[in-house]
C-alpha cells in the first residue's frame, strides 16, 4: 500500500523531468534536424520538426565554403588556452583574497566587483591599439589575452567563494607539518576546491567559445578566424540567412563544449553546489 | 677567405635585394556578399585579379551585414583598415564626412566614371562632390505575385506599358482576400507586407507619392509629413485594418519570413520586397510554384528611392592606388554583371545592365530590371543624423502605427516633432 502509494509521485516527477529534460533539448533537436533539410523544406510552412528527406548537403556547404573545421580548431585553441591560463592566474588570486581580506585586498576585491561593469565597447579602441604596440594584433596570443581579462574577475570572484568553504584549519595542520604556501595550495587546496575550478574553467572556456566581437574586431586575418565568426557569415540581410548551412556549422559548433560537458560533468555539478553554500 | 667572404656577402644581398623587390603589395578586401553565389563570383573575380597581378596580391575577408558597423569604427579608429570594403551608400556618406575615407574622384577612370549610371553616383557624392565609394550594386522594391492565385480569380496582370496604379492594386488585394473553406475567417490574403522593420519601406514608396518627409528650411533639415507623405501612410492602414487585404501577421515580420505563407498560397501578392527576394522562391520555393514580377505600382508616379551597395577604400590604406585599380578591375563591365547577377540585384554600370542576362524573362529578370528605370536617390541619404532618425524616432512610430495604436495624424505630428529635434542635433 505504501509502495503504490510512493509509485504515482515518482511516476509524476519522472514524466516532469523527462519533460523539462525535452523542453531543454527542442531547441537542439531543431537544430539538429534544420541542418538536415533542404532549404525548400526548411522555407515550408508548418513543415514537420523531422527532415521528409535527410540531406547531408549543408554540413558539405558549412565545411567547403567557411572553413567551420578549421576555425573550430582556432576556437577550441584559443578557448582551452584561455581556460587554462585564467585559472593558472586566478587560483592564487582567489586564494589570496579568500584568506587575506583586509587591507589593500578590500578595494581590489570591489574593484573585481565593479570591473565586470565595463561595456565592451567603451574599452574596445583602446584594447585594440596596445595589442597593436604589443605586436599582439591578428594573434591568437593577444585573443586568449584579452578573453582571459574577460574572464578574470568572474572567475576571482567564484573561486574566492570556493575557497573561503575550506575550513582554514586543514591549512594549519598542514603548516605545522612542515608545508610551504606553494606545497598549500597546489597539495591541499587545489584537490579540494577541484569542483570549483572545474565549473570556473568551464566557465572560461564557454566564455571564449561564444564570444563574437573581440574575435571579428582583432583578427583580420581569415585563417585565424574563430568559428563565431564564420557562422555569421551564413546571416544575411532584413532577416535572411542560409539557415541550412548556418544550422549545420553551429550543430559542428557545440560538438566540442557537448563532448567537454560529458567528460566533466560530474565535477561541475559538484562544483556548482558546493560553490553555492557558505558553511 | 677573403674572396669568399664577398662572395658570400654579394650574394646574400642580392638575394635579399629581389625578393625586396619581388614583395608584391598586400591589400585586404572586404565583402559583404554572403549568398552562394555572390561569394562564389567574388572568389573568382578576385582569383582573376591576383593570377593577373603578381605584384598586387588581394586577401578576400568576409564580414556580416549584421557586424560591418561596428568592424569598420574600430578599424577607422584603430587605423587597422582594409584596403578596400563593401558597404552601402548611407553609411558610407557619413564615413566621408568623418574623414574616414579616400575621395575617390581623382582615382578612378573616365571610362568607369561615364559609365555608371549618374543617379547611383549622387547616392555617394560627398558635400563638396567628393565621392566616398563606387556605387555598383543597387535594388528596387518589386511586388511578387503568385500566378495561379491570380488567374482563378480572373484577374489579369498588370503589363510594363500599362502599370497598376496603387487604387487598382488595392482592388486587386481585395478581392483576392476570401474565405476559401468558409469556416468565417480569412485564409487567403491578397497581400502580406514584413513591417518589423519598416522605415525604409515607407520612406522609399512614398516617392511614389511625392511625400520627402526631409525639407530644408531656413538652412536646417526638418521633418514634414503633408498630405503626400500621408497618402501612402492611409493607403497602409486602410488595407490593413479599415478594408483589410493586407495579412497582419506581417506587422512583426520581415519581408522574407513572409515567404513560407506565399508558397502555401495563404498571400497572393509581397508588395514593396526588396527585388534579391526572387533568388529565395527560385532557390528555396517549390519547384511547381507559379509566380510572377509585377511592374513597379503608379501614384504620381512609379518612381522610388534607392541606396547602393559600394566599394570604398579608408583614408588610412597604405595603398590606395592599388587599391583603386582593384576597384577597376573588380567593377569592369563583365564583373559587375556577374556580381549583381549573384546577388540577384542591378548593376549600375549601363554597360552591365544592358547585357541579356537583366532582359530575359526568367525569374522575372525583364519586369524586375523596369523598375530600376524609376530608381532615384531619396533625399533622406543626404540628412543629417539619419541612422538616428530612423533607429528612435521612424522606426517606433511606424510600428506603432502599423499595429493600429495610433492614427496617421497622431503620427504625422509626432514624426514632425520628433524627427526634427533629432535632425537638429
Amino acid at each position: 500500500m505504501v509502495g503504490e502509494r510512493k509509485v504515482v509521485p515518482r511516476l509524476f516527477m519522472t514524466v516532469l523531468l523527462y519533460a523539462f529534460v525535452f523542453f531543454l533539448a527542442f531547441p537542439f533537436l531543431w537544430l539538429i534536424f534544420t541542418s538536415l533539410k533542404s532549404s525548400s523544406e526548411i522555407m515550408m510552412r508548418g513543415g514537420s520538426l523531422l527532415p521528409q528527406q535527410v540531406t547531408f548537403e549543408n554540413y558539405l556547404t558549412a565545411v567547403r565554403e567557411e572553413r567551420i573545421v578549421g576555425s573550430a580548431l582556432n576556437t577550441l585553441k584559443v578557448s582551452v588556452a584561455s581556460a587554462l591560463l585564467t585559472l593558472l592566474i586566478a587560483t592564487p588570486a582567489a586564494y589570496v583574497l579568500a584568506r587575506r581580506p583586509k587591507g589593500i585586498n578590500q578595494p581590489v576585491i570591489g574593484w573585481i566587483l565593479v570591473s565586470q561593469a565595463f561595456p565592451l565597447i567603451l574599452i574596445i579602441i583602446p584594447l585594440f591599439l596596445i595589442l597593436n604596440r604589443l605586436s599582439l594584433g591578428n594573434t591568437h596570443l593577444g585573443l586568449v589575452l584579452v578573453y582571459v581579462v574577460w574572464s578574470l574577475p568572474f572567475v576571482i570572484w567564484m573561486l574566492r567563494g570556493y575557497v573561503q568553504n575550506i575550513p582554514v584549519e586543514i591549512e594549519l595542520a598542514a603548516a605545522i607539518d612542515g608545508a610551504n604556501h606553494l606545497r598549500i595550495i597546489t597539495q591541499i587546496l587545489i584537490p579540494l576546491i577541484l569542483p570549483g575550478l572545474v565549473a570556473t574553467g568551464l566557465y572560461a572556456f564557454i566564455n571564449a567559445w561564444n564570444e563574437f566581437f573581440f574575435a571579428l574586431v582583432l583578427l583580420k586575418s581569415p585563417e585565424l578566424q574563430t568559428i563565431q565568426i564564420n557562422l555569421a557569415r551564413f546571416r544575411g540581410i532584413e532577416g535572411l540567412a542560409r539557415w541550412g548551412p548556418l544550422a549545420a556549422g553551429s550543430v559542428i559548433a557545440t560538438i566540442p563544449t557537448l563532448i567537454l560537458f560529458g567528460f566533466i560533468q560530474r565535477g561541475l555539478v559538484s562544483g556548482l553546489l558546493s560553490g553555492g553554500v557558505k558553511q | 677567405m677573403r674572396a669568399t667572404f664577398r662572395t658570400v656577402l654579394a650574394g646574400l644581398i642580392i638575394s635579399s635585394a629581389s625578393a625586396f623587390a619581388q614583395e608584391p603589395t598586400q591589400l585586404r578586401f572586404v565583402s559583404l556578399a554572403w549568398q552562394e553565389q555572390a561569394i562564389a563570383s567574388v572568389k573568382v573575380i578576385v582569383a582573376a585579379w591576383n593570377e593577373a597581378n603578381p605584384d598586387i596580391q588581394v586577401e578576400y575577408q568576409q564580414v556580416d551585414w549584421g557586424s560591418i558597423n561596428d568592424y569598420l569604427i574600430t578599424s577607422f579608429e584603430t587605423q587597422a583598415v582594409p584596403d578596400v570594403f563593401h558597404y552601402e551608400s548611407t553609411q558610407i556618406k557619413d564615413f566621408g564626412a568623418r574623414g574616414y575615407l579616400t575621395d575617390l574622384a581623382p582615382l578612378i577612370s573616365g571610362d568607369l566614371a561615364n559609365d555608371v549610371v549618374e543617379g547611383a553616383w549622387a547616392t555617394v557624392e560627398g558635400e563638396n562632390g567628393e565621392l566616398w565609394g563606387v556605387p555598383f550594386l543597387w535594388e528596387s522594391r518589386i511586388v511578387l505575385y503568385n500566378r495561379d492565385l491570380l488567374e482563378e480569380e480572373g484577374i489579369e496582370p498588370p503589363t510594363v506599358d500599362d502599370p497598376w496604379t496603387w487604387e487598382e492594386y488595392r482592388d486587386a488585394s481585395l478581392q483576392l482576400t476570401k474565405d476559401t473553406d468558409g469556416d468565417g475567417k480569412i485564409d487567403q490574403w491578397g497581400s502580406a507586407v514584413g513591417l518589423s522593420s519598416p522605415v525604409n519601406f515607407v520612406l522609399n514608396l512614398s516617392i511614389g507619392f511625392g511625400g520627402q518627409y526631409f525639407y530644408e528650411e531656413d538652412g536646417r533639415w526638418v521633418v514634414r509629413v503633408g498630405d503626400a507623405e500621408k497618402a501612402f501612410l492611409h493607403l497602409m492602414t486602410d488595407m490593413l485594418y479599415e478594408n483589410p487585404s493586407i495579412a497582419q501577421d506581417g506587422v512583426g515580420l520581415s519581408g522574407p519570413e513572409l515567404f513560407p505563407g506565399f508558397f502555401e498560397g495563404r498571400y497572393a501578392m509581397l508588395p514593396g520586397i526588396g527585388v534579391w527576394a526572387r533568388q529565395q522562391i527560385v532557390e528555396s520555393g517549390p519547384q511547381d510554384f507559379n509566380w510572377g514580377v509585377l511592374p513597379p505600382l503608379k501614384a504620381e508616379t512609379q518612381n522610388q528611392g534607392s541606396s547602393t551597395q559600394t566599394l570604398s577604400i579608408p583614408a588610412a590604406s597604405p595603398n590606395q592606388e592599388a587599391a583603386a585599380q582593384f576597384v577597376e578591375f573588380f567593377l569592369n563591365s563583365q564583373n559587375m554583371a556577374t556580381l549583381a547577377q549573384g546577388d540577384w540585384l542591378f548593376p549600375t554600370r549601363t554597360t552591365s545592365f544592358e547585357r541579356p542576362e537583366f532582359q530575359t524573362q526568367e525569374a522575372g529578370w525583364n519586369v524586375a530590371t523596369e523598375s530600376a528605370k524609376y530608381l532615384t536617390m531619396a533625399n533622406w541619404q543626404r540628412v543629417p543624423n539619419f541612422e538616428e532618425f530612423s533607429s528612435r524616432v521612424a522606426q517606433p512610430i511606424f510600428q506603432e502605427l502599423f499595429a493600429n495604436r495610433i492614427t496617421v495624424d497622431e503620427a504625422a505630428e509626432r514624426l514632425e516633432r520628433e524627427g526634427t529635434r533629432v535632425l537638429g542635433r
